[in-house]
C-alpha cells in the first residue's frame, strides 16, 4: 500500500539523496545498497516539483507549503493541496523524503 | 509575479544511461555522491585507458578516504587543464602531488595535487561482467610499462597487424 501523506506533519529530504542542479534541471540520485548509481534510476522534477522541493526544510508542513504556493501560484488553496500531496506521496513511496523535521 | 500557469508538480524517473552528461554535471554529481562517504557508478566515455578501460565501461569509483595512494591506480580527478573529471593512472606520487598517465596516452597529465583526487576505481564493468585486470597487483607493472610509453607502442603495432585489408589495399 502506498504511504499516505499527513498534511500536518513534517517531511524531508532524505540523507540517502544526492540533489544537484544540472543543466537547469533538479536531479535526485538515491543512494541504493551504500552506492550512488548513475546507471540506476534516478529522478528529476519539474518546476513546479522544484519549488515544493525548495520548501522541504522541515519546519513547514505540506499544509503550509500548499498555502505559500497557493499565494504564489494565484490557485485554488485545495487544489494545490492535492498537488503537494500528490508528489510527496510519490517522493514518499520512493523514500526520497521521510517524515522528520523540527531542524 | 504570479505563476498560475504553471504546470502540476512532477516527478520523472530517468535510467542514468538516458542522461547526457557534460563533464562538469559529471563532475557535480560525482563530487556530492563521494562527499557522502559512499561509491559512484556511472559510464566511462572515451579511450585514453583503453584497452583496460574501454568506452562505454561501467566504473565504480570509491572515495579515497584513508586508503593510500599507490602507483597503478586507477583514479578519478580533476583536470588541471579543463576542470573536467578524468579516470587515468598513476604513475608516481611527489611531495603532494600526483603523476597521472592514461595508458593509451603518449604524455603524462600535468601533475596534479593530491587533494584533486575524487576517488579509486574499485570495478570495471563490461557488458555486464567484471573486468578484473588492471585492479589487481598487476596495476603496478602497468603503470610502469604505461609510464614508459608502452601500451602506445604496442597499440600501434596491433593497428599496423589488424588493420582492415581494405585499408592495406588502398596504400
Amino acid at each position: 500500500m502506498d504511504p499516505k501523506i499527513k498534511m500536518d506533519a513534517l517531511y524531508v529530504p532524505s540523507s540517502d539523496v544526492v540533489a544537484r542542479e544540472i543543466e537547469g534541471e533538479l536531479i535526485l540520485v538515491p543512494i541504493t545498497s551504500g552506492i550512488g548509481d548513475l546507471e540506476d534510476e534516478l529522478f528529476t522534477l519539474n518546476e513546479t516539483g522544484r519549488d515544493i522541493w525548495d520548501k522541504l526544510d522541515g519546519k513547514r508542513s505540506p499544509r503550509a507549503i500548499a498555502a505559500e504556493l497557493a499565494a504564489e501560484y494565484s490557485a485554488v488553496p485545495g487544489e494545490i493541496e492535492e498537488d503537494v500531496r500528490g508528489l510527496l506521496e510519490e517522493l514518499l513511496k520512493r523514500r526520497i523524503v521521510v517524515e522528520g523535521g523540527g531542524r | 509575479m504570479s505563476k498560475a500557469a504553471a504546470d502540476k508538480p512532477g516527478l520523472r524517473v530517468v535510467r542514468g544511461g538516458e542522461l547526457s552528461l557534460s563533464g562538469e554535471s559529471l563532475l557535480a554529481l560525482l563530487e556530492a555522491v563521494l562527499a557522502k562517504g559512499v561509491p559512484f557508478r556511472f559510464r566511462a566515455r572515451g579511450f585514453s585507458m583503453s584497452p583496460l578501460i574501454k568506452d562505454g565501461d561501467v566504473l565504480t569509483v570509491a572515495p579515497c578516504g584513508e586508503t593510500r595512494l599507490r602507483p597503478g591506480d586507477a583514479v578519478a580527478f580533476i583536470s588541471p587543464l579543463n576542470g573536467k573529471p578524468i579516470v587515468h593512472r598513476i604513475i608516481c606520487l611527489d611531495r603532494g602531488f600526483v603523476v597521472v598517465k592514461g595508458d593509451n596516452v603518449a604524455e603524462p597529465d600535468d601533475l596534479v595535487p593530491e587533494r584533486d583526487i575524487l576517488g579509486i576505481v574499485t570495478s570495471v564493468e563490461r557488458e555486464g561482467k567484471k573486468v578484473r585486470f588492471g585492479l589487481g597487483a598487476e596495476k603496478r607493472l602497468i603503470a610502469f610499462f604505461s609510464s614508459r610509453g608502452f601500451f602506445e607502442k604496442l597499440l600501434s603495432v596491433a593497428r599496423r597487424i589488424f588493420r582492415p585489408a581494405t585499408q592495406r589495399r588502398g596504400r
